[in-house]
């Protein structure tokens, strides 16, 4: 219990000095600790709840919030660069307590996740950021969190049924995701269009057939006619299945021209095969992917074309949102806005891929061609 | 019928099934699939079940003494990670520098696993579940969330996967796939031929019988996990030249797959009995159902893991009641049968 008393008495006592003063006030730079000894000049009333709609809101820096990152598993790349992003937010806002980065190894991912955000919330932890990879399983132990008073923000993947959630912060608009996938094909296959397939992760992966079904819906545009959908098949974000579901595409459609893969395994592994298989005159290979995994076969030609969000951005993103939410600053409402330091404005709205989320959406993506790929 | 008994063991029969079964399998695609009988089909499979087999060997001999490794996965993972980063780091390190770093390291953590089983008396299924987690867990720490990239490695390494060791007309033997059939020739030979390779049939068909009888059953079972350490580490090369592209998920499920090779290629779970042709047979069986059925329009996607997993299941079990009958014959024939007793 004590564990849990310091952070949330250092929360009240920060918010009341912040509510005390009408002005933006400097950051206290000094620790938690120290705070809990300066008398507090007004009454808690004061605290004003969320702001109006319509209004952005800045963040007013130095509240002391504990806050935990949690990606789906350490030691991947992109979940590491969302943790810089969110570690430069944490120092913009002088936030005097630690931002922890934790997160299960690979083999744990599902049972992992929900032993942290359990044990965060017994820590008094006030926000848990989380890339869910647990799916619905998750929801217990996020309702008990927030129970204890832990804030829930999802980023790069929601919680399915949105229960527990406070706001998910969305990579990318899943409408667009199709759209740039289609542009790409384009681009690739030239103005007399072809043939292609999707190489996906797993069948059951929601952002995944989100983005594919929105692409389908943005083939109908006259100005993808010569475009045709060949097949889509998964390769369960594992290099060795990808890497066999590519070379099966190309035995089983001799005009195929180009494979898609939405997911970074995906399209190194399609790259690679086609690579080692001599048959990248023949079929290109594009999608979303990691310049730097990426940077071989941009050059080669293999795939000249691909596409990315920032994970550093969505990191910072999701730093800001969380503290505006914890401090109490602003509402997880429809509607509400916010400004996100260097990222400028951003609006709470409806998720329109979920029935009952929030979401706050990030966007835009960044294309990749060999002048950009090693920059 | 006796000349047929004398000159083959039931056990060489499993085997000749699993080749039969294969090349069913090839002929029922055939009719199924277009241009699927061609020197592309077996180019594809070739490729693919050769990293696997290496693994698989190395499983079957602690399979053989009783025992199991779990953790050949994330030794796959490591050191396909761990050398990547040297090879990355300095691309002027010699291929055999890299080839025995790989297979060093895996034989080093083989050994850990050894030591504990043999030594520490803790059954292998729980001392190799262990590590297969603190194994992929020094690894996540070690990583720093870096991957290898293609772009970083040599040439020759980049090159390796579609190096060819000879070709005749349509076929294509890489020599990755080259390497694997050296390494289960020889362990077949270790195996049939060597003091060694007896006595971990002995220690797995009676473990007790096997001590009072005087062998060093402790160190023979610690040998079997190095050794299959080390394969799982060459593996681990192969699979970083294959794959180029290594985060921390490398080689991941690489334990069940090799559990599967080994069981479908008749080595017994419990010991004792099961050769190293068996299970690359069963390897090659597995990979080439996942490869027709990925290429089989009429089965959808979400049916496929099913209906291979069915497969598998029918293989074995026709394969054991097969073999069953076939032991009884050789049993009223009166010729020895090494292995379980008939049921």
């Amino acid at each position: 219990m004590i564990r849990l008393h310091k952070p949330i008495a250092s929360l009240i006592v920060a918010s009341l000095l912040l509510g005390a003063c009408a002005a933006p006030v400097a950051a206290p730079q000094a620790p938690a600790a120290p705070a809990a000894t300066e008398p507090p000049a007004a009454p808690a009333a004061t605290q004003a709840p969320a702001a109006p709609s319509g209004e952005v809101v800045k963040a007013e820096p130095g509240k002391a919030v504990k806050m935990v990152l949690l990606p789906k598993f350490l030691g991947i790349a992109v979940f590491d660069q969302a943790n810089q992003g969110a570690q430069e937010a944490h120092k913009e806002l002088g936030n005097p307590e630690k931002l922890e980065f934790l997160g299960p190894t690979p083999e744990n991912s599902v049972a992992g996740q929900i032993e942290i955000v359990t044990t965060a919330a017994t820590q008094g932890v006030n926000a848990v950021m989380l890339s869910n990879n647990a799916g619905d399983q998750i929801v217990p132990a996020v309702k008990k969190a927030v129970e204890a008073g832990t804030k829930v923000v999802t980023w790069d993947s929601p919680i399915p049924s949105a229960e527990g959630e406070s706001v998910f912060v969305a990579q990318v608009d899943f409408n667009e995701t199709g759209k740039v996938m289609a542009d790409m094909a384009l681009s690739i296959l030239g103005a007399d269009g072809g043939k292609f397939a999707v190489l996906s992760a797993s069948p059951d992966a929601a952002n995944q057939n989100a983005w594919i079904a929105a692409m389908k819906e943005a083939l109908k545009d006259p100005k993808y006619a010569k475009l045709e959908l060949l097949d889509v098949v998964y390769g369960n974000d594992q290099s060795e299945e990808s890497y066999k579901q590519a070379l099966a595409l190309v035995d089983k459609y001799p005009d195929m021209e180009l494979i898609m893969a939405p997911t970074t395994v995906g399209i190194a592994a399609a790259a690679k095969a086609m690579t080692d298989e001599g048959l990248c005159d023949k079929v290109k290979v594009s999608g979303l992917g990691l310049p730097a995994e990426m940077v071989e076969y941009t050059k080669s030609g293999c795939a000249p074309e691909f596409a990315l969000w920032s994970f550093v951005d969505l990191g910072y993103l999701t730093y800001y949102l969380t503290y505006l939410l914890a401090t109490n600053q602003i509402e997880a409402k429809e509607g509400v806005k916010f400004k996100a330091g260097r990222m400028g404005e951003y609006t709470i709205t409806k998720d329109p891929t979920r029935e009952k989320g929030l979401r706050v959406l990030m966007g835009p993506f960044t294309v990749y061609n060999k002048d950009n790929v090693d920059k | 019928m006796k000349a047929i008994t004398r000159a083959i063991r039931p056990e060489q029969l499993r085997e000749i099934t699993l080749a039969a079964l294969i090349v069913v399998v090839v002929l029922f695609f055939s009719s199924q699939i277009q241009g699927y009988f061609s020197g592309r089909t077996f180019n594809r499979v070739t490729a693919s079940v050769a990293i696997i087999a290496v693994v698989a060997v190395g499983q079957t001999l602690v399979v053989l003494t009783r025992n199991i490794d779990l953790s050949v996965g994330s030794i796959v993972g490591f050191s396909a990670y761990f050398v990547g980063t040297q090879l990355a780091n300095d691309n002027t390190l010699s291929p055999a520098f890299a080839i025995a770093l790989a297979i060093g390291l895996g034989a080093l953590m083989g050994a850990i696993n050894g030591a504990l089983v043999a030594y520490g008396r803790v059954p292998a299924i729980i001392v190799t579940l262990g590590t297969l987690a603190i194994y992929r867990t020094i690894l996540v720490d070690m990583s720093g969330a870096k991957t290898v990239v293609v772009d970083a490695l040599p040439q020759w390494l980049k090159d390796l996967p579609r190096t060819n060791l000879i070709q005749i007309g349509e076929l294509d033997i890489r020599l990755m796939f080259g390497l694997a059939v050296f390494v289960v020739l020889v362990f077949q030979l270790v195996l049939v031929y060597l003091r060694f390779g007896r006595r971990l049939y002995a220690i797995g068909s009676n473990p007790e019988a096997a001590r009072n009888a005087g062998l060093p059953t402790q160190r023979i079972v610690f040998s079997a996990f190095v050794l299959c350490g080390a394969l799982a580490g060459l593996a681990g090369f192969m699979f970083l030249a294959r794959f180029g592209t290594i985060t921390v998920v490398a080689g991941q499920g690489m334990e069940l797959q090799s559990v599967a090779a080994v069981v479908v290629g008749g080595v017994n779970i419990f010991g004792g009995s099961g050769s190293m042709i068996g299970a690359f047979l069963g390897a090659t069986l597995i990979d080439l159902l996942e490869q027709s059925l990925i290429r089989w329009l009429r089965v959808s996607e979400f049916w496929r893991d099913a209906l291979l997993g069915l497969l598998i299941l029918l293989a074995v079990a026709s394969d054991a009641v097969i073999l069953n009958r076939l032991r009884r014959i050789w049993a009223q024939d009166g010729v020895s049968v090494q292995g379980k007793p008939v049921e």
